[in-house]
């Protein structure tokens, strides 16, 4: 571990339990469903995991792996008819702020073979992060002048400009291009934009799935309701992640859970079921800082 | 040719005017005459009259017929033309294809082993990791999947063909779900029926037991706490082209034929829905593309697979055979690796050369492909059955420039090579034999300790004159392949044994038949 970053007098450092409440509700009783959760916080240099359960109900055997991308995942299915699928994800984890990046990549350094072949799968476009000439010029020109640092913040900026936030407006299925044309977007569509911007102009850029304390004064013992949340993570001589839908660093307040390069490779929680429509019942994530 | 006109069957037969004149005839030697392995049958075939090539030609189309051995050629049901001439392998020739095709095997089993695990090639700076990455059928989704007995890729379809030196060399190989088995030994059938007198002449090796050795190795591969696998072939159904030979493996292994349907997953394990209850399943033969496979980690809308189906198999109760994501191997870019990757895993050089291959995602490569793409043939690097590949020599200026920019928009997703003069073999056209060229898909089965080629192997044949496309799919025909045996050999040669031209006893499986399944048909969707 590099003692040196993270840790730092003015780092704050919390601790937090994350309660995040999500499922389905039936139109008929469904006889068998298959489902896979990721919702299980990662362990990094900045983010200690101290404890994770996972529960449904109707109960279930979880079975756990973990993926391409380090996610675990939690896979459970159903064999008994039921109206309603609970899943809880509940978990302790310490936070601190994101240290600035200490590497600082050159343009030229991203254009080397080594970058390219190495960051290959953050480099490519995928339904959700299409590649767009529009959007592709417009990344272009907040380049100029910026390093690669930069212009990580300068398309971030540009995106929580242009986007306003509207829940409900925007299915999981959208695209970064349907949102900016949209001009509004939840998290999910703020990331997806600003990964189209920044794969644009040559930058790896990968989806963060994680949760975000809405409180930054909270006390300790203080419940709030937080968010599932959604950033960005770019790679300029080295990973670092910043959050385009608030226009803020990662801090202590934000959970990671898993890494990907869209919304598909870490969909918090998909499955398969035989029976009537569904309808996800409300999504409910709560957070107390504990220390 | 003077020499010919004595012989009716084969008048005109090496007429230098005829296209690719080049090609190597695997009969007649242009200056030597009749090759050694062809003299019997050319001494059989040349008393006949063109009359009594017809009668028998018919004949072989009642066999054929009665068999039920038809192909869907844009979804019409027809016969596989099987030419009446067999294709001849000598023993020595088929032990070094042999050799090359189980090197192969090895090192490819030993690639995917690494491409789903750790990735060792890509660490050391062997293969660029982008080459994987950007594979269609790299399957992230099979990351980690570690089967009991370490096999992917239990049946394997290395397809070869003969150059102008009549070198064997590897065109593509098949590693996800190879078919064409059932020809090899249905045309052998049908061929020991109309032409015994022809395998009273040679020693042909037989090819009817590929369902045990297919049942060994997909029982090697079972679960280690399966003591009696249960093993099952799954079809997406009648509708697949490839049914009667799904329906064919799974009466020959006295094993289940089921749909996606019949099955289910619980609790991480595979159980087969019968009258009598539930029966656990320990591996599964599949015959169903990965996109299909399993609709939790593939296409949600699949109504042909199994829900759950992939992590049964990460959680090591269920075997699917052949693995998934087996298509990162035969990807004809990763092809053009071959060497590298033999030399990577196994410390030696191919036994069986590559076709020469131009890779259009590297600049100058591709730049010498779009110079003379007129001249060369130019593939998709994924997909088969022929389609998307454009014959420059063929193709209109209009085709060529469309192809141009096919290649420019998606430069990894092409390869080149230069036309290769595919061998020819005598084959019935009208009332004659005409040199008509061939291919030969030889089967490969791991049983976790030795691979097994089937000797023999589906050789195609394309009908029209000049014609370089072979794919069954092409509208092409095939030919029984007749591998000899070593003359020092006992093995047992086709119709030696008792019994003439039935499959050899099966020793290591028992036949039964569960109750009648619903074979009620979804849309075909592969």
């Amino acid at each position: 571990m590099t003692g040196a970053v993270g840790r730092g007098k003015n780092q704050t450092q919390w601790r937090l339990r994350v309660v995040h409440t999500t499922g389905y509700r039936y139109a008929t009783a469904v006889t068998q469903s298959y489902n896979e959760a990721r919702l299980t916080p990662r362990h990094d240099d900045r983010q200690n995991l101290m404890v994770a359960r996972l529960e449904t109900v109707p109960a279930t055997r979880a079975y756990k792996y973990t993926d391409y991308w380090g996610t675990e995942v939690n896979s459970f299915d159903l064999h008994t008819p039921h109206t309603e699928l609970k899943v809880v994800a509940a978990s302790v984890v310490e936070t601190t702020d994101q240290a600035t990046p200490s590497v600082a990549a050159t343009w030229s350094q991203l254009k080397s073979p080594d970058v390219l072949d190495a960051y290959a799968d953050y480099l490519e476009w995928s339904a959700y992060v299409p590649k767009h000439g529009e959007l592709a010029a417009v990344a272009r020109s907040l380049r100029k002048g910026c390093t690669p640092q930069e212009t990580v913040l300068a398309v971030s900026k540009w995106v929580h400009g242009k986007l306003k936030y509207q829940r409900g407006t925007t299915g999981v299925h959208s695209s970064a291009v349907d949102a900016w044309q949209a001009g509004e977007g939840v998290c999910q569509d703020y990331a997806h934009l600003t990964l189209a911007m920044l794969r644009a102009v040559g930058v790896p850029a990968r989806y963060v799935s994680g949760y975000l304390h809405t409180k930054p004064d909270a006390s300790v013992g203080e419940t709030v309701v937080g968010e599932s949340h959604a950033w960005v993570e770019a790679w300029t001589g080295e990973w670092w992640g910043f959050d385009p839908t608030n226009d803020i660093p990662i801090g202590h307040r934000h959970v990671w859970v898993a890494t990907g390069r869209d919304y598909g490779d870490v969909s918090p929680l998909k499955g398969i079921y035989s029976g009537g429509a569904a309808t996800a019942i409300e999504v409910t994530v709560d957070m107390t800082r504990l220390a | 040719m003077s020499r010919a006109s004595s012989r009716p069957l084969f008048d005109g037969y090496l007429d230098p005017r005829r296209p690719h004149a080049g090609a190597y005839d695997e009969m007649f030697d242009p200056v030597d005459g009749v090759r050694t392995a062809y003299k019997r049958l050319h001494d059989s075939l040349m008393p006949l009259q063109p009359a009594d090539l017809t009668t028998r030609a018919e004949a072989l189309d009642r066999a054929l017929v009665d068999q039920g051995i038809t192909f869907s050629l844009s979804g019409e049901e027809r016969p596989f033309p099987l030419d009446l001439v067999p294709r001849v392998i000598t023993a020595a020739e088929w032990s070094r294809l042999e050799r090359g095709v189980v090197q192969r095997v090895r090192a490819l089993e030993a690639f995917l082993a690494d491409i789903y695990g750790d990735q060792q090639i890509v660490a050391d700076g062997v293969l660029p990791r982008r080459l994987i990455t950007s594979c269609e059928h790299f399957h992230r989704q099979a990351a980690g999947i570690a089967p009991p007995n370490g096999v992917r890729i239990h049946v394997a379809g290395i397809d070869v063909v003969r150059d102008e030196q009549g070198d064997f060399r590897v065109l593509e190989d098949n590693l996800r779900s190879p078919s064409g088995v059932s020809y090899v030994m249905e045309n052998r059938r049908t061929m020991a029926r109309v032409f015994p007198d022809l395998f009273a002449k040679h020693r042909v090796r037989a090819v009817g037991d590929y369902a045990v050795h297919l049942l060994r190795a997909l029982r090697a591969a079972a679960p280690t706490d399966a003591t009696d696998p249960n093993v099952v072939v799954l079809t997406p159904g009648v509708y697949n082209s490839a049914y009667f030979e799904h329906s064919l493996l799974a009466r020959q292994m006295g094993v289940e034929l089921v749909e996606g349907r019949d099955l289910f997953a619980r609790n991480n394990v595979i159980y087969l829905r019968t009258t009598e209850g539930e029966q656990r399943v320990d591996v599964i033969y599949r015959r169903i593309d990965d996109e299909f496979l399993d609709p939790v980690q593939f296409l949600p809308d699949s109504a042909l697979g199994v829900a759950g189906l992939v992590n049964a198999a990460r959680s090591g109760n269920v075997v699917i055979a052949n693995a998934v994501g087996n298509g990162v191997g035969d990807d004809k870019l990763i092809y053009t690796y071959l060497p590298e990757i033999l030399k990577y895993y196994l410390g030696e050089t191919p036994l069986l050369p590559n076709v020469d291959t131009y890779r259009c995602w590297l600049p100058a490569e591709q730049t010498e492909v779009l110079d003379r793409l007129d001249e060369l043939v130019t593939k998709p690097v994924e997909g088969s059955g022929g389609y998307g590949i454009v014959f420059g020599p063929d193709a209109s200026p209009k085709e060529l420039q469309a192809q141009r920019r096919r290649i420019r928009a998606n430069p990894r997703g092409w390869i080149a090579q230069p036309v290769v003069q595919l061998s020819t073999v005598p084959t019935k056209v009208g009332e004659r034999l005409q040199p008509r060229h061939v291919d030969l898909r030889p089967f490969a089965v791991n049983d976790g300790d030795d691979v097994f080629v089937l000797p023999g192997g589906l050789t195609r044949v394309a009908i029209p004159e000049g014609s370089l496309v072979v794919n069954s799919s092409q509208g092409g025909g095939s030919k029984d392949t007749w591998v000899l045996a070593p003359r020092a050999s006992d093995e047992d040669a086709e119709l030696r044994g008792p019994g003439l031209g039935t499959p050899a006893p099966r020793t290591d499986s028992t036949p039964e038949r569960g109750p009648e399944l619903n074979v009620a048909q979804q849309q075909q969707q592969q």
